[in-house]
């Protein structure tokens, strides 16, 4: 009866719901902390800067979310070790699944996080930063007051993409052994060979979310629009 | 921590072979994605209920669900229900490759659909407009007039969307294909070396990406060579005036519809 399947499993499809959003939402955090940093040093123009970065985003925009995750998790405890040998410690730190999978996906969204912030800052009318200047406020205090917040309403619907590519990205963990929502209903799928209910489950699962966050996203975007009057165009942003 | 050149050069063969498994998995969901979202944006943006909201729908489940997961539907799923026939349908779902076309063309003609979707409903009316009162057949009106712009304006993000499932392939040996991440993952196993098996795979799906995406850009660009030289003129006339960097004027309004 696949109902009483489902009902049995519930717990367990649950505990891997619960795994998931931690990891997404961690991930999350720290992607968007990676790529605001990305975007602050790349405005400072140097050339070192803007080198190094150039490489780190063509290789992690340009390569499978699913390498890097397997290249932590099977290499993490050698890429640590070397680390710490390189300031004279011997150390040997095992890495979990959970942790190779945060670090993969804060790596290679925080690339993807960078371009979008990066892309709001230069949009971001010039004006903006000489009035501040102008008036006489502190560099922080008009990069914290007056910058940002405008930052944050360029770059809304960039980084709501985000956070669903993130939210859906830790499916990929399962594959280095992470038991979320993903590998937990094809647990139960196989030992209880009713596919289509586990799956759809946790599709309905990500489906949900994404909904949610695309109505909080319509709503957030309202109430940072709420100075700026839009023309009604339909099509692109204004 | 090191990557060994004798071992990289020793699996180059089968890392090659899984690369082409990728590009023929990547090749197929392409072309029948494009066969299969041109008629569904054109469904979505019906007047008709009958024809959008199913298409909506198809949208809505396909493109908010992990590939992985739709890979697991269409091989578990039908695999089960039809996998054990004769017929057509048997052949199709006990094949995992075919399977992983199937669950990644759902996926991926979604996303698709949004952005012709998004293209044709930037194409001016004007343009609509004008090509009626010339008398043009409506068919022609679609096909000439609107497609090709529609095209036009969406390509960057096809683009994008491109490359992001093409990436997004190298999970396909959860349901038993051998790709190219799956021949790194076996010589990891074999050999206990992460580092140059998965480091020699990034490297092929790096340049893979880099060819599709210096291959859409130059296809971009033959499109919109009329725009290339307005960008250009508007620079020197911009520079020349105040130092700035200038923000392509003519393009400007065609990259932000099609966003």
């Amino acid at each position: 009866m696949p109902l009483n399947d489902l009902i049995g499993y519930f717990e367990q499809l649950l505990t891997g719901a619960v795994i998931t959003v931690e990891l997404a939402f961690s991930g999350y955090a720290l992607a968007l902390t990676v790529g605001v940093a990305w975007a602050l040093l790349r405005r400072l123009g140097n050339p070192v800067v803007t080198a190094v970065w150039r490489v780190y985003g063509s290789i992690f925009m340009g390569v499978p979310s699913v390498l890097v995750i397997f290249l932590l998790y099977y290499g993490g405890s050698a890429i640590l070790g070397g680390l710490l040998g390189l300031i004279g410690l011997r150390a040997r730190i095992d890495v979990t699944p959970f942790q190779a999978g945060l670090a993969a996906l804060t790596i290679v969204q925080g690339a993807y996080a960078a371009e979008v912030v990066s892309g709001a800052m230069r949009n971001v009318p010039r004006g903006q930063f000489e009035a501040a200047r102008a008036l006489g406020i502190r560099p922080y205090q008009a990069w914290w007051y007056v910058i940002m917040p405008q930052v944050a309403r360029l770059a809304l619907p960039g980084l709501t993409n985000i956070w669903i590519s993130v939210l859906k990205d830790t499916a990929l963990v399962a594959l280095a052994g992470l038991n979320e929502i993903v590998a937990r209903s094809r647990t139960a799928a196989g030992a209880t060979k009713e596919p289509f209910l586990f799956f759809i489950a946790a599709a309905l699962f990500f489906i949900v979310i994404s909904a949610a966050t695309l109505k909080f996203s319509a709503r957030l975007e309202r109430r940072l629009d709420r100075g700026v009057a839009r023309p009604a165009v339909a099509g692109g942003r204004a | 921590m090191k990557f060994d050149p004798a071992l990289a050069l020793h699996s180059l063969s089968a890392m090659l072979h899984g690369l082409l498994v990728t590009i023929a998995l990547a090749a197929l969901v392409v072309a029948l994605g494009l066969a299969i979202s041109i008629p569904l944006a054109v469904a979505r943006n019906s007047q008709r209920p009958v024809l959008a909201w199913p298409a909506a729908a198809y949208v809505i489940f396909f493109r908010g669900t992990p590939a992985m997961i739709l890979l697991f539907l269409v091989y578990f799923g039908f695999g089960q229900v039809f996998g054990a026939r004769d017929g057509l349908l048997g052949a199709l779902f006990s094949n995992a490759f075919l399977c992983a076309v199937i669950g990644f063309t759902l996926n991926h003609s979604s996303y698709v659909t949004e952005i012709v979707r998004g293209g044709l409903l930037a194409v001016p009316k004007g343009l609509e407009e004008a090509a009626a009162a010339l008398g043009i057949e409506p068919r022609d009106v679609f096909l000439r007039i609107r497609l090709p712009l529609a095209i036009r304006y969406g390509l960057k993000a096809y683009q994008n969307e491109v490359i992001l499932f093409t990436k997004a392939t190298a999970v396909v040996s959860v349901i038993t294909v051998v790709d190219l991440t799956a021949v790194a993952n076996n010589i990891f196993y074999d050999t206990y070396d992460p580092f140059t098996p998965l480091l020699t795979a990034a490297a092929f799906y790096w340049v893979l990406v880099n060819v599709i995406r210096f291959g859409l850009a130059r296809f971009d660009g033959w499109l919109n060579v009329h725009l290339v030289a307005d960008e250009q003129r508007d620079r020197v006339v911009m520079v020349r005036a105040d130092g700035a960097v200038p923000r392509p004027i003519a393009t400007a309004g065609i990259s932000e519809a099609a966003e």
